[in-house]
């Protein structure tokens, strides 16, 4: 549904987005990761066509934002909750975005009663908090309901019964079929969200995979084995250049090494084996290691 | 086409949805009346003092006058219509809605005009009113009169100065995005600049600031009575053709950025 080709930025001599090329699938959540100030919300603007590339192109079903009629039927998003004006109450804002696209007035109370904040909608939005904000701009980027949907920091200021609520919206939103594209700080939100995982740093695509392929290839992925013969184990294992560390008397624990491989090594050297688990990395520290050599402000201990 | 209108019917909710477009167009209204009133007596005033025979006060005339003045107020209402989306970042979603640039500042411009045009007849007609009961009264000589064709022809030509200039602002305010940047062009524009250049009193300084917005739209108006001291001297004809000139200069300035910077 979306596709960057190449995708470029450049704010004077600082590269926002460098050469971006992705393809987004519906019926997916893709999570977008990377540290604060890697391109996120430049991508995401990018997309929409409020700034314009420096090279490359970002197309939406084939097409650019600005070819798109009626563009709030096509793709909905939610790109800074509090991008509304204060004095405008949120169920006036609906309806001059509903207006402006052709999208039928009933929509505006249907979105509403989604989002969960009808009883706030005749209130001005600069009074509501950021919790309420949040859901407004959500409503705001289902109304036309689209077939692509972007969030950036959906869940910012959400309690957890929001949390919850954004989480189990935008899988059902990907179970409709529709292309879900958000960004977040929360991994472990991430994790819980995400089908698919894109990771930018510097502006540069530093990983884009399945989630189960990202937490899989960190290196912190590890199998443990529990073995009466733990000393020869490790031995055999080391020679195959796989890294062993012994955790206790009958415990080793291998990284770099899918759980398959260890158990084969073990019957072909006629290891008895006691137990043989894979302790999964958490997306909080497959993605500590995918970035840390791009993190744009790093504390430089 | 469509695209325009839906634009349009959006702009228009967002217009009536804020409470600055009440307090801008009140303000408009509590200005004119008094503005002209003061504007009007002391006109009278005058010719009474001076005794000429003859003279006549047409009760529109003042208010004419008094657009040098209330027009800022007017001013204010067309500047937010755009610069408070940049403000709050709203522009980001107006845009997602309406990518098409020139169709958004359009479609701004075309809620804006007609909206200014009633504000100036109407609170015009009312002020036309006022001026006509007080310079009744005795002191002033009773030397207005209430000729209705000229009224009326004075009464719309407020009505379009008002829109031009609303448009001229929503151009500046599209190219400068901030409120302030905004105020401080359009009000050079209106009156900064053509003071500063009547003040240096060389014919060429003069002659340019005959051609600014303001004495442009005076000019339009066919007033005689106003800053320069006597009639502009151009017809109104060509006050029309100067005022939409520089509405259109603005807009297209406007358009231009808002097409090459990111929104």
């Amino acid at each position: 549904m979306i596709s960057l080709k190449g995708l470029t930025k450049r704010y004077g001599d600082r590269l926002a987005v460098d050469d971006l090329s992705l393809e987004l699938k519906p019926g997916t959540v893709t999570g977008f990761l990377g540290p604060n100030g890697s391109g996120k919300s430049t991508t995401m603007r990018l997309i929409l066509g409020l700034d314009r590339p420096t090279a490359g192109t970002a197309l939406v079903g084939g097409v650019p934002y600005q070819r798109i009629r009626n563009p709030l039927r096509t793709v909905g998003a939610l790109l800074d909750a509090r991008a509304v004006h204060p004095g405008r109450s949120g169920h006036a804002h609906l309806v001059a975005l509903a207006r402006s696209n052709g999208i039928a007035r009933r929509r505006v109370g249907e979105v509403l009663e989604t989002v969960g904040m009808a009883g706030a909608a005749r209130k001005r939005a600069g009074t509501l908090s950021l919790g309420m904000s949040q859901r407004l701009g959500i409503a705001a980027a289902l109304l036309g309901d689209p077939e692509v949907l972007m969030f950036d920091e959906p869940v910012n200021g959400l309690d957890p019964d929001g949390v919850r609520w954004v989480r189990g919206l935008m899988r059902s939103l990907a179970a409709e079929g529709r292309t879900v594209f958000v960004s977040s700080h929360l991994m472990s939100e991430m994790q819980l969200t995400a089908d698919h995982l894109v990771v930018i740093g510097k502006g540069r695509l530093i990983m884009d995979a399945p989630l189960a392929d990202v937490l899989a290839g960190s290196s912190l992925t590890a199998v443990l084995v529990r073995t009466p013969h733990a000393g020869d184990l490790a031995a055999r294992l080391r020679a195959d250049g796989i890294k062993v560390d012994r955790l206790g008397e009958n415990e080793l624990e291998a990284t770099g090494a899918a759980i398959e491989r260890i158990g084969d090594l073990a019957h072909e050297a006629g290891i008895r084996l006691h137990g043989l688990r894979t302790r999964e990395a958490s997306l909080e520290q497959a993605y500590q290691e995918l970035t840390s050599d791009s993190v744009e402000y790093g504390a430089g201990v | 086409m469509r695209t325009l209108w839906q634009a349009i019917g959006a702009e228009w909710g967002k217009l009536w949805s804020v409470r600055s477009t009440w307090w801008s167009l009140a303000c408009a209204f509590a200005l004119t009346v008094p503005t002209a009133v003061t504007l009007g007596a002391a006109t009278a005033t005058d010719a009474v003092r001076e005794g000429v025979a003859g003279v006549r006060i047409t009760a529109s005339e003042p208010v004419v006058s008094a657009t040098s003045f209330v027009q800022f107020a007017l001013v204010a209402l067309a500047m937010l219509t755009i610069t408070s989306e940049y403000a709050s970042g709203g522009i980001r979603i107006t845009l997602q809605a309406t990518p098409a640039r020139g169709v958004m500042l359009a479609a701004k411009a075309l809620v804006v005009a007609p909206v200014m045009f009633v504000a100036g007849v109407l609170s015009g007609a009312v002020a036309t009113v006022a001026v006509h009961l007080v310079l009744s009264i005795d002191v002033f000589g009773g030397l207005v009169v209430l000729p209705v064709g000229e009224v009326v022809l004075d009464l719309l030509g407020v009505g379009v100065f008002f829109a031009l200039v609303s448009v001229m602002t929503i151009g500046v305010g599209a190219a400068m995005r901030s409120a302030a940047g905004t105020l401080t062009v359009v009000f050079m524009l209106l009156m900064g600049l053509p003071l500063m250049l009547l003040m240096t009193g060389s014919q060429a300084a003069v002659d340019a600031s005959m051609r600014m917005p303001m004495f442009a739209g005076l000019a339009f108006m066919g007033s005689t009575d106003n800053m320069t001291g006597g009639p502009i001297p151009y017809s109104a004809g060509e006050g029309l053709v100067w005022l939409l000139a520089w509405a259109a200069v603005a807009v297209a300035a406007g358009h231009a950025v808002l097409r090459r910077r990111d929104a």
